[in-house]
């Protein structure tokens, strides 16, 4: 186990250091360079360009910089961001990241709950309509034009039905008369998310032990209802609630539209490893063994066709730059998406490595996760 | 006996071959019949590529039911070409769909319709180029990986480890700063880097349940040189899996194309994501213009969900003849 | 009667039509006794098990009959005729089974302990966990496996352990009837040879009924009372074991008895029957048997033999039963 683990922490960490090397010499061959922006500027004259370069030190050659660069970090430093200056890289990733990733996470969580209850039920009744509708529906959304579903859901529920705001991250009218930052009661939104999920992965646990079904649904539902009525109640009472309901507002559309784009990918996943696994011959035993028809598909079927769903869903994280990149966007919230846009637009090498790099650690952090996972629920895997 | 047997030598090797293959197909052709969604696809392809080829008729049809008392500005402004047309007529550009433009006009003032038609052969070339390069790399890559192990097996996976790690759409971004991106290089690149990523991984898995098929030890016994087997013996049993991947990486390649020129970053005079990007840089995607200027946003995005949908419709389609374990008894 | 088969049919409707997989079967199961189903691979044995538990693919239809099971309080029930739900009841309490697939027939991601407590604590709702954790050890040392076994996964076991834990599975809901189903097919002989024999041995001890399946009959000659020979989708003939070796009536069981060599029996020509078995999307018009039989004719091609008791206890469905001392000369090609 732990030779195994240290064994791909030491792949990791060449994997990473080679794909750092990469990216920046990549970035390195881009022509052009931050001063060259201000070129057309009468206000900055050469001695002030050559100055900014000197200060950015874009003047030492470009080896020299990449072994400052690997240098720092080494140091977790990922340097200073040209067109934020002074501000740091990571704190700006930081600052766009709990964004990035509250919309993600929750378009993921809501489209792999969906495609794995829709893809067990699709295989287990095979060639029905729910099968039929739901992999043709799926297979539409999933190679949808992202933009134009995204344009399509702004049209309908921003202009025609007027329930949900266009698009941005607040509502500069409701924020006007207040002091307060946007980005702290979105960190406090987002750790009352994370309670939330705690708690529920909790009670999961925790049903898991009961037997009956009714009791299970009851202990899930009965957390959910209380861990949201107290967060609402916290909210309310402390007057922030006006706050974070404008920004989940805002969060509604673009959650909405990833989930349909992306939940097709996990279902087909779903659908097709249950396919393989419905003809084991445990899972006739189960049924011989006088089983309900649900706890054979559940336990018995879904559970073994859980793995290559994990598999899926990392391989899907890779896509999270990717896609905020266009959600982002779209809707114009301001998460990595964006910044990554911004940053190529105005030649912001430092942002741009940056946040390519922190993408790749996310991805191969996801990676060990995955095989973590892979060890917890299949015996059968031993590291 | 002997006259017999001469007899059947005398038939041509190839004569064989190709009723072998003709059984082989008629055999497939009858699964694949039976997938809807797989003929649904199929149809929607065919229906793109007539579209595609019947194109150049569309403005000489237009030319002589619309434009015959008024050939000299047809002449000066030719108002269906996709890239420099212009409608004189007209004094409101984008207008909306008429008899003269059934699709109506952009903000420049051509015809929708043209433009759309016209992008229709380019994504063609663009989507079967770039899922060609992935496949011919990817099995190469994944046979040889297969046959020899070893070094050459560790270098070419943590290679696509490497580039898995890579978000595609952001390093094109990139890309698109010091390369020209046009139609033919953009194809190039998306078929290269998916060539060397998850495919090889793929193909590989399936190459080496090939490799320990008796056969292979019979080839070696016989003398057959390595590079004979892969091409002879390892290549063929993949290539079913390889096509399914193609149809599917088609899809993928003409979504990146539309996503790069929707945000403006691709070298491409005409396609459908450029249709949708003029909608928007012109602001016609903003509030309440996306319902009234529909025309603009709406034929390209289906066209381009159509025939993405399509290959991976057909990709499914044969996955099931392809992957026996997902047929129905 | 325990277990009363009637008459029963179930067929596979496929694209090219019906594939008459079990046709017109009847047969009697007593409480205690062991009857031995014996035939050809894909002459539908497997599907006559899978009928009775209602086991069924999509594709599968009743064509009618019926099985009368008694499970011990007044009425016979006849399982075709069941609700699902109701069904579920009778699975594994009534009759439990013995897959052929033993190796694959635990789910690999659970203990193989709690899969066996998960069926008794599905038929016996109120059984305490350690209760039933208990009866499972218990179950383990009966069938010859160390019951701190329980507590790991399928895939720590040997190929015979996994034999062994799937009949403690099949023995854990105290069934009326067990249905082995080539329950050791694919292990080695010498654990072929043990496991068959401690089946037999706890079949007796519990005074339980057994179905045994296989298409070796020498596996079945050692653990069966009754002997029914199947062929094509029907049965051809069934009669205790004795006699079906030693007077086989239908050619077909003739030619299955001097099939194999005996190790102890006088010397004899051992006998292949030529041809294969029949298509059974599309069986002869008259007796399946017909095309490879050597005492074929007229009658045969085109009338369906009946399958009646033409002795006491001994089922027959043949045009011409081989006589005693008849020696049946099969041409092979």
């Amino acid at each position: 186990m732990l030779k195994f683990f240290s064994k791909r922490i030491v792949q990791i960490v060449i994997l990473l250091f080679i794909y750092v090397t990469i990216v920046y010499w990549l970035m390195e061959a881009m022509p052009g360079s931050f001063t060259d922006k201000y070129l057309m500027n009468p206000k900055i004259t050469p001695e002030i360009r050559q100055n900014l370069a000197k200060q950015f030190g874009l003047d030492k050659p470009a080896f020299t910089r990449y072994l400052y660069y690997m240098k720092n970090f080494l140091k977790l430093d990922l340097g200073i961001s040209f067109s934020y200056f002074p501000k740091k890289v990571s704190s700006l990733i930081f600052e766009r990241l709990p964004r990035t990733v509250f919309l993600f996470v929750t378009a993921t969580l809501v489209s792999y709950i969906l495609g794995y209850n829709l893809g067990k039920r699709a295989a287990w009744r095979r060639g029905k309509i729910l099968d039929k509708t739901a992999t043709f529906v799926g297979i539409v959304f999933w190679t949808i034009f992202l933009p134009l579903l995204a344009i399509f859901n702004i049209w309908l529920f921003g202009v025609i039905l007027k329930i949900l705001p266009l698009n941005q991250f607040i509502n500069p009218n409701v924020w006007r008369e207040t002091n307060l930052s946007a980005q702290n009661i979105f960190l406090k939104l987002l750790l009352n998310a994370f309670i939330f999920l705690v708690v529920m992965m909790i009670s999961l646990i925790f049903a898991q032990r009961v037997k009956t079904v009714a009791a299970k649904r009851t202990i899930v539902l009965l957390s959910a209802v209380v861990t949201l009525s107290v967060s609402i109640i916290l909210w309310t009472s402390t007057g922030l609630g006006i706050y974070a309901l404008d920004i989940i507002l805002h969060m509604v559309l673009p959650v909405f539209t990833l989930t349909l784009y992306s939940f097709a990918g996990s279902m087909l996943v779903m659908r097709d490893t249950m396919l393989e696994v419905v003809r084991e011959d445990y899972v006739v035993t189960a049924k011989a063994k006088g089983l309900p028809d649900r706890v054979v598909r559940d336990k018995h079927a879904a559970r073994n066709a859980l793995l290559p769903l994990i598999t899926n869903f990392v391989i899907s994280l890779g896509f999270t730059l990717s896609g905020g990149i266009i959600t982002e966007t779209m809707f114009s919230w301001p998460g990595l998406g964006r910044a990554y846009l911004e940053a190529l637009n105005s030649q912001d090498t430092p942002l741009l490595i940056g946040l390519l790099v922190f993408t790749g650690i996310f991805v191969l952090l996801a990676h060990l996760i995955a095989d973590v996972l892979y060890a917890f629920l299949d015996p059968r895997i031993r590291y | 006996m002997t006259e017999q047997s001469e007899t059947i030598v005398q038939e041509p090797l190839w004569k064989i071959k190709l009723r072998l293959w003709l059984k082989e197909f008629k055999r497939n052709w009858a699964l694949f019949r039976e997938r809807k969604i797989a003929i649904f696809g199929l149809s929607v392809i065919i229906f793109f590529a007539v579209f595609g080829i019947i194109y150049p008729l569309y403005p000489t049809i237009m030319k002589n039911v619309f434009w015959k008392d008024d050939i000299i500005s047809y002449e000066t402004f030719t108002p269906y070409d996709p890239i420099i047309g212009f409608d004189p007529n007209i004094f409101d550009h984008p207008s909306p769909p008429s008899l003269v433009h059934p699709l109506g006009t952009d903000p420049l003032g051509r015809d929708v319709l043209s433009m759309v038609m016209y992008s229709t052969p380019r994504e063609f070339v663009l989507g079967i180029t770039a899922a060609l390069i992935t496949v011919v790399i990817g099995t190469i890559i994944g046979a040889s990986s297969a046959y020899y192990g070893g070094v050459v097996d560790t270098f070419f996976m943590r290679l696509a480890d490497i580039v898995m790690l890579f978000p595609s759409l952001a390093i094109l971004m990139v890309l698109s700063a010091f390369i020209e991106l046009t139609l033919f290089r953009l194809a190039l690149i998306i078929g290269i880097l998916a060539g060397f990523g998850s495919i090889t991984i793929v193909l590989k898995a399936q190459a080496l349940t090939v490799k320990v098929r008796p056969f292979i030890e019979a080839a070696k016994s016989t003398g057959a040189s390595d590079a004979y087997i892969i091409l002879k013996h390892i290549i063929p049993n993949i290539l079913p899996l390889s096509f399914l991947y193609m149809m599917l990486n088609v899809t993928g390649a003409i979504f990146t194309e539309a996503v790069l020129s929707f945000l403006g970053l691709a070298n491409i005079r005409m396609s459908w994501g450029v249709i949708i990007h003029m909608a928007e840089s012109s602001g016609y995607l903003m509030g309440s213009s996306i319902g009234t200027y529909w025309w603009l946003w709406v034929p390209a995005g289906a066209c381009i969900t159509l025939l993405c949908s399509a290959f991976y419709f057909l990709g499914r389609g044969l996955e099931e003849i392809v992957n026996p374990r997902l047929r129905k008894r | 009667m325990l277990l009363s088969v009637k008459n029963l049919k179930m067929h596979y409707k496929t694209k090219m039509g019906y594939v008459r997989a079990v046709d017109s079967i009847s047969f009697d199961l007593d409480s205690g006794e062991g009857l031995g189903i014996v035939g050809e691979s894909g002459c539908g044995k497997t599907s006559v098990s899978m009928t009775i538990l209602r086991l069924l693919p999509d594709n599968a239809e009743f064509k009618g009959g019926e099985v009368l099971f008694d499970n011990g309080n007044g009425e016979p029930v006849n399982l075709v005729s069941l609700a699902e739900s109701e069904m579920r009841r009778y699975r594994w309490k009534g009759i439990s089974m013995i897959f052929q697939a033993a190796m694959n027939s635990l789910n690999p991601v659970y203990k193989v302990g709690d899969q066996i407590v998960e069926a008794i604590q599905n038929h016996f709702p109120d059984t305490p966990t350690d209760v039933a954790k208990k009866k499972v050890a218990e179950l383990f040392r009966l069938v010859g496996l160390d019951p701190t076994r329980m507590e790991q996964y399928p895939h720590q076991y040997s190929g015979g352990m996994k034999q062994r834990a799937v009949i403690a599975m099949a023995l854990s809901c105290d069934p009326r009837i067990i249905i082995a189903d080539e329950p050791t097919t694919a292990l080695d002989v010498i654990v072929q040879d043990r496991i068959l024999r401690e089946i037999r041995a706890i079949q007796k001890k519990l005074n339980m009924a057994m179905i045994y399946i296989s298409h070796d009959i020498a596996v079945i000659a050692e653990v069966s009372d009754r002997i029914a020979v199947m062929y094509a989708g029907k049965f051809v003939e069934l009669a205790d074991s004795v006699t079906i070796f030693k007077r086989p009536m239908h050619p077909y069981t003739y030619g299955l008895m001097h099939a194999f060599p005996s190790v102890t029996g006088k010397k004899v020509d051992l006998v292949t029957i030529p041809g294969e078995p029949p298509d059974l999307l599309a069986p002869p018009r008259g007796c399946r048997f017909y095309p490879r039989c050597p005492k074929g004719d007229k009658l045969c091609e085109e009338k369906d033999p009946e399958y009646v008791e033409v002795d006491k206890g001994h089922f027959l469905a043949c045009h011409h039963p081989v006589q005693p001392g008849e020696v049946v000369q099969f041409n092979a090609e």
